[in-house]
């Protein structure tokens, strides 16, 4: 766009000569800016222009008849420069605040007035805004106004008043590198031509030979100062000509001074001398409440007494802390044996803790939760959809946390007065005596508020509420029942089997008599064969005894064998029903003492 | 972020610091300049009296062009604000304007919080509400901002 100017700076000029050679070096270098945009209208291109090309004008006619040469040199500087956005320029002087773009709240950029209202924007705004909003339109930009909505369209007469261009055109703002240490401050007008040709701190064309890298134009009559340097500060390494930059906002070596106190400090050193040194920063006394500064604060010390204490209060301070502390710690502590004590008292207590809840149920949002509340199962589901209003949740947390030590008292009463014979309770279904209030069957569903007010429950929430505690009861019951029955059959399980294995020793018993009298048995006959044998003479007959012997001798031995692997079947036929006994003890036992026996 | 703020956004900001509309607050988060943590008052008069409601706004990347994202935080009951504080205003949407900034905008919801409009509704229920029984919408409106936009200690 900045090298646009070229292309249009031959307009007015008045000598041909440099017409000719301007465009005709700039047209080599870029073509498409001789052609000129097509986009924007004309009479855009005249104002849009304006302001850079009065400044063009001016310089051109300054510089007259310059070489193409230098008109390259500066094209290719533009590299290094891109024009300047004037919305982001610090302005010095104030401005009024009509004179500030609705869009983009910058005094008008190019300023064009629309004709249809008379309102006033920059012409990058409005185009940008509509653009965004409406298609192309071959007669131009159209669109409603920002500020009032009318229908207005940016065509070939809109107009733009000289006295607005003149008056954004001659605000005074600073350089755009004002960060690098230009401190100029120029007409808006100006500031492109300023930073383009005058500014010191513009990156052009090294004049060194073979060089094409940047320089600022201060330094561009030094010799080239492209070569490595080090920082004598921090011993940085850097190229000559960024060594300036580097002091001046870079290194942590440099020199700044302080806001406060406007001694010069180390850069480095800025943020600890702000936390610590800084005398100007005023600290508070550590005794009384006064703020004192830094300098200031020896000769405070001597004057204020709580000062001098400091050291005392402080350490003060420090114990009051540390109780504190301790204190909350044991305060806690406190809570958690409270509420364990009182839930010991109520297991221990019941009947206390029954009139305590029943002196605490005196408010309405009380649970008379104790009473004995069965309610048949129609009634809990006729009651559950009218507990939907606020504060239930309330409600219920509070009577929940409230009866929690209470519930585990009453759940140990019902273990004590249920009687043992009374196994496996039926469904819990309504019991005449203990039903406090009937919940008459002409409770009306569409109007929860005309809940019976008569009954012990002041809301439907307290009767769900007893009738949670209720089921709980009946499960306590149903609980103990079943572990009662499981220890019943495993009594008889074991009786049946101490009976079997009874028996099974009286067999193993008499097996081991009959084995002892088949050994008398075949020693005494044994005996008498060897008392025959050592007559002489019958060797033959003997050696024939012997041989018929020791055949009656092996049939013995083997109904002795016998008779301990009878036993030892016996044996472990008693071990099966050690085992089979259990099994079948079992099996014919009815499902409900499955839970039983693995507590067993 | 690439793009520098523009100097747009860092003017309304400075501005609303420096002379703040009344009843309405606007501080840009530290870490992204575009995200701004919004209180508006109800109006006086009005049954959102009393309370401080919290908004949250962004500015798009291209703002002005483009209207600044706004939903509430507080739970608010309005026939023109849902349930996930998303607001219903005309300027918001197709009638935005980059002449419109940030407190003019914020202006207008604190009008919107004066003026229900139960004929455009965003929350069905509470527009038929607001028009069958007004005097209970409005009791509503007075408890919920009793319950959910009482200003911080």
């Amino acid at each position: 766009m900045s090298r646009s100017h070229f292309s249009r700076s031959p307009r007015g000029n008045q000598d041909p000569t440099f017409t000719r050679t301007h465009s005709h070096s700039h047209s080599s270098s870029n073509p498409i800016n001789t052609l000129g945009l097509p986009s924007p209208p004309p009479n855009g291109r005249r104002s849009s222009m304006g302001v850079e090309v009065r400044g063009m004008r001016r310089l051109e006619q300054r510089r007259n008849m310059e070489e193409s040469h230098y008109l390259a040199c500066n094209a290719r500087a533009q590299n290094y420069n891109p024009p300047v956005d004037l919305r982001l320029l610090d302005y010095v002087s104030s401005y009024d605040n009509n004179l500030m773009c609705a869009i983009c709240r910058c005094p008008f950029v190019d300023p064009v007035i629309l004709n249809e209202c008379d309102h006033c924007f920059c012409r990058a705004c409005i185009r940008q805004c509509w653009n965004t909003n409406t298609t192309y339109t071959p007669l131009g930009p159209r669109g409603d106004c920002p500020t009032c909505r009318t229908p207005a369209k940016l065509g070939p007469r809109s107009a733009t008043s000289k006295i607005l261009v003149n008056l954004v055109d001659e605000l005074i703002v600073q350089c755009p590198r004002k960060d690098d240490g230009c401190k100029a401050e120029v007409r808006r007008c100006e500031v492109q031509d300023h930073v383009n040709i005058y500014c010191g701190y513009t990156l052009i064309e090294c004049t060194g030979k073979d060089c094409t890298d940047p320089v600022r134009r201060k330094d561009a009559a030094q010799s080239c100062l492209h070569y490595g340097a080090s920082c004598l500060l921090c011993h940085k390494e850097l190229q000559q000509w960024k060594l300036e930059a580097h002091w001046r906002s870079e290194c942590p070596d440099r020199r700044v001074h302080c806001e406060m106190c406007k001694s010069p400090v180390f850069h480095r050193e800025l943020e600890m001398h702000n936390k610590e040194t800084c005398p100007a920063i005023s600290t508070p006394c550590p005794g009384c409440s006064s703020r004192n500064k830094r300098g200031h604060a020896e000769a405070h010390a001597k004057s204020c007494t709580f000062a001098k204490l400091a050291p005392v209060l402080l350490r003060q301070q420090e114990r009051l802390d540390e109780q504190e502390a301790a204190q909350k710690e044991m305060s806690r502590k406190l809570e958690v044996l409270e509420g364990g004590f009182t839930n010991m008292q109520g297991i221990l207590f019941p009947s206390q803790e029954v009139e305590n809840a029943d002196r605490r149920s005196g408010d309405s949002n009380h649970i008379p939760y104790l009473r004995r509340s069965l309610v048949s199962p129609e009634n809990a589901d006729a009651d559950a959809p009218t507990n939907d209003f606020a504060g239930f949740d309330w409600n219920f947390s509070a009577a929940d946390v409230r009866h929690d030590g209470a519930s585990s008292a009453e759940t140990f009463q019902n273990g004590m007065a249920s009687p043992p014979t009374r196994a496996a309770p039926a469904v819990p279904g309504p019991r005449p005596d203990d039903l406090p209030e009937p919940f008459s069957s002409d409770f009306d569903l569409a109007s929860p508020p005309t809940f019976p007010p008569s009954g012990p429950y002041a809301s439907p929430l307290h009767h769900l509420l007893s009738m949670h505690e209720s089921l709980r009861d009946e499960m306590t019951r149903i609980t103990s029942a079943l572990s009662e029955l499981d220890g019943r059959h495993s009594m008889q399980i074991l009786n049946e089997n101490l009976r079997t294995r009874e028996e099974i020793s009286y067999l193993a018993a008499q097996t081991a008599g009959l084995q002892r009298q088949m050994h008398w048995f075949t020693s005494a006959q044994l005996q008498r064969q060897q008392g025959r044998s050592p007559t002489p003479g019958a060797s033959g007959s003997a050696l024939g005894g012997a041989m018929m012997d020791a055949g009656a001798g092996a049939g013995v031995e083997a109904a002795v064998g016998a008779v301990s692997t009878a036993a030892t079947a016996l044996r472990g036929a008693a071990r099966m029903v050690n085992v089979g006994g259990s099994a079948s003890g079992v099996g014919m036992r009815r499902g409900t003492s499955e839970e039983g026996r693995t507590k067993l | 972020m690439t793009a520098p703020l523009p100097k747009r956004i860092i003017k309304e900001t400075e501005r609303l610091q420096t002379e703040p509309v009344p009843g309405i607050s606007a501080q840009p988060h530290d870490d992204n300049a575009r995200y701004f943590d919004v209180t508006v008052q109800g109006p006086d008069g009005s049954c959102y009296e009393g309370g401080v409601f919290n908004l949250e706004l962004f500015l798009p990347d291209d703002y002005p062009m483009t209207p600044p994202r706004i939903r509430f935080l507080t739970r608010i009951y309005h026939p023109n604000i849902d349930r996930l504080g998303r607001i219903c205003l005309d300027v918001l949407k197709n009638n935005w304007s980059p002449a419109l900034q940030i407190r003019t905008i914020l202006l207008s919801i604190q009008a919107l919080l004066g003026a229900p409009n139960p004929e455009d509704p965003l929350n069905e229920a509470v527009a038929k509400q607001w028009k069958d029984n007004q005097a209970e919408a409005i009791k509503n409106a007075r408890e919920w901002t009793k319950l959910y936009a009482q200003p911080k200690e």
